[in-house]
């Protein structure tokens, strides 16, 4: 006759129960005093902060290129920013006796065919270079963030209009943009540079404002702010724009190696900051006509115009993992 | 005069298809200290009803083409934007369905909260504050203070939607709209939430209107029931009276699906099912929309070419249907005889 299994298993388990419930008695007749010392939370109290930009800064150190890069464009700028405080040579004084010399101890770079001393000229270059650079971004991001802002958050025929109007802008070729306008100030400064570069780029960051902020504005959270009575600027500048934070930083990173680039290109063409200012593009354009005779005049700025473009990008790169690690390429 | 009254209300989406009526005709009144609940499937203009009154309906494509609601008296489908915004949060408030993303994943609670505070009632930073802690304490978060400079990731979706019940009370509304507020929680923090909400309702003496299409929700906290099917109000009785007898083939169906326990026992066999599916509503059916799904209806009956009416069948029992089960005890007891 078959044993009904059931009845046995049940026995089998039993001791195992009875031996759980005296551990759990045992335990519960332990006092508060006699516990080991256990590290003290409070119910509910974090255990450790981490916040957006702390979980951003370490997916950002893990990016090797990232951080190169980063080191990179630091040094640049540091140097740029405090060589010529530091340097014995005037920038600007012309000495032909000394022109068109080689590296030296006193030279490190050697000078150029005015005799102006090289490392520091390229710092000088480089402080209006990246200075249009960063100038020209933030007036960029400025417009775009204006500009996309009010045409995603209004939507409908504005936006609309708004959009057609960029589109327009968009089919006009970018350095002739940049060159009229320089023609329609007459003489250029750092700032018209700075105009000029910004009035013929800003349509892409209008545009990812705006792509951003359509995006945002279908969240619940926009829904419920209105459900509380929040009027529209409180909802676009504390629930929106926040939000775009992220893609704003990536952007500047994004459009800086285009704007220095621009400024190179139509300094090297010679309409850009004239002698004896200096910039990179400048520079470059000065070089070229003794390239074959003395190179190092035209291969330093280029050099450091790549670094610069090469690093942002990086940089840029790096951001955008960091900051949207959702959409991380793999 | 009603806290609240619906007349009429009728939302029409304007798609490149065409008009969807999505809420077509819906009335009711709601009372100081009751609670209405509004049932029906996906789809059939519960949510947008609540959008409607709330003046949040996303337009363009929504537009109220017709009807009126008035919130203690005032009109306010014609009210401006920024009447509307001192009306909204201030006399009344909305729970959304997803706790999860109605809360701004980069502001802190407390600046969440606050917003209403200081928007309405004009109190400083510091008062705000203040209030803000009494009142996550009220909806049962521990630790108020520090949970004021959290950030909302760090909440479970039930505190999250504690957190926004905070936030829909914070400056004492007349009327409480609740959409869905335990369908994307877990079971056991559903009632719990809802216990919350009829203890608010309670204290603040609210009146609340919650929308649901869980039959045990509308069980648990609602005073009176309106049974809402493809954009029209279809029944509408006390909660008992509509538990009890139900009139309408589809309320009855919807009861039909619910589990139930029958004398201890689970109630064996399968959950009736409703056939079909509801209309399209671009192009609802000019007879009685729930004809073609109807167990009663017949090709003979009226209902198949008109629309029948929300008629009186009891004391405060509406329904819209040309067989309400009172009647076809009624026919069925006249042929025999």
């Amino acid at each position: 006759m078959a044993v009904n299994p059931a009845p046995r298993r049940v026995r089998d388990r039993a001791p195992w129960r009875l031996k759980d419930r005296r551990y759990r008695a045992a335990a519960e007749s332990v006092t508060a005093e006699q516990r080991p010392e256990r590290p003290q939370h409070e119910a509910g109290a974090p255990v450790r902060q981490s916040s957006l930009w702390r979980d951003a800064w370490r997916r950002y150190v893990r990016n090797r290129a990232a951080v190169v890069a980063a080191v990179a464009f630091g040094l640049l700028v540091a140097f740029c920013l405090f060589y010529p405080l530091v340097s014995p040579h005037d920038p600007y004084e012309v000495n032909f006796s000394q022109a068109s010399e080689s590296p030296s101890l006193e030279h490190p770079l050697g000078t150029d065919r005015f005799g102006r001393d090289l490392l520091t000229r390229t710092a000088l270059g480089g402080r209006v270079s990246i200075g249009i650079g960063f100038a020209a971004t933030i007036a960029i991001l400025l417009i775009g963030v204006v500009y996309g802002s009010i045409a995603g958050f209004v939507g409908g025929w504005l936006d609309n209009g708004m959009m057609r109007f960029l589109d327009a802008l968009y089919g006009l070729p970018y350095l002739p943009f940049a060159i009229i306008t320089i023609a329609i100030f007459g003489n250029v400064t750092f700032w018209v540079m700075v105009v000029a570069l910004a009035i013929a780029s800003w349509f892409t960051a209008a545009r990812i404002v705006r792509g951003q902020i359509i995006t945002l504005k279908q969240n619940d959270y926009v829904r419920a702010a209105k459900a509380i009575g929040a009027r529209w600027h409180r909802i676009l500048g504390r629930h929106l724009l926040p939000n775009t934070l992220g893609v704003l930083i990536i952007a500047i990173f994004l459009e800086l190696p285009a704007v220095i680039l621009g400024e190179a290109f139509i300094s090297f063409i010679g309409l850009g900051i004239s002698p004896p200012d200096a910039s990179w593009g400048a520079m470059a354009q000065d070089g070229r006509a003794v390239y074959r005779v003395h190179p190092i005049e035209i291969v330093i700025p280029s050099v450091a115009i790549a670094t610069l473009i090469l690093s942002a990008n990086f940089i840029a790169d790096g951001l955008r993992d960091a900051l949207d690690p959702r959409t991380k390429e793999t | 005069m009603a806290l609240l009254e619906v007349r009429d209300l009728q939302t029409q989406f304007f798609t490149r298809d065409g008009v969807v009526r999505a809420v077509d005709g819906v009335s009711f009144e709601l009372d100081r200290g009751r609670t209405l609940a509004i049932v029906g499937e996906s789809g059939c203009g519960k949510s947008v009803t609540a959008l409607s009154i709330m003046g949040l309906i996303p337009r363009p494509p929504a537009e109220i083409v017709a009807g009126e609601v008035l919130l203690e008296g005032r009109e306010l489908t014609a009210l401006d934007e920024s009447e509307l915004e001192q009306v909204r949060g201030r006399r009344i408030a909305m729970i959304f369905q997803d706790p999860m993303t109605s809360l701004n994943p980069t502001l802190k609670i407390g600046t969440q909260i606050t917003e209403a505070l200081r928007h309405h009632l004009g109190l400083g930073r510091r008062e705000a504050r203040t209030r803000a802690a009494e009142l996550l304490d009220e909806v049962g978060l521990p630790l108020p203070q520090q949970r004021l400079d959290d950030y909302p990731h760090r909440l479970s979706g039930g505190m999250r939607q504690r957190v926004m019940i905070a936030m829909a009370i914070s400056c004492n509304p007349a009327v409480l709209i609740a959409d869905e507020p335990t369908t994307a929680l877990d079971v056991t923090v559903q009632a719990q939430v809802l216990d919350l909400l009829d203890e608010l309702r309670h204290e603040h003496d609210m009146a609340m209107l919650i929308i649901t299409h869980d039959m045990g929700v509308v069980a648990e906290v609602a005073d009176d029931v309106l049974v809402m099917y493809a954009g029209q109000v279809v029944e509408q009785a006390p909660v008992e009276e509509l538990f009890d007898n139900p009139q309408h083939p589809y309320t009855e169906a919807l009861l039909g699906a619910l589990p139930q326990l029958d004398e201890q026992e689970v109630r064996s066999g399968r959950l009736t099912a409703i056939p079909g599916r509801p209309p399209d509503l671009l192009d609802p059916p000019a007879a009685c929309r729930y004809a073609a799904r109807c167990p009663y209806a017949s090709r003979a009956d009226s209902c198949t070419t008109e629309m029948p009416a929300l008629r009186p069948v009891r004391r405060g029992h509406l329904v819209r249907s040309a067989h309400p089960a009172c009647e076809r005890a009624e026919a069925a007891a006249e042929v025999p005889a």
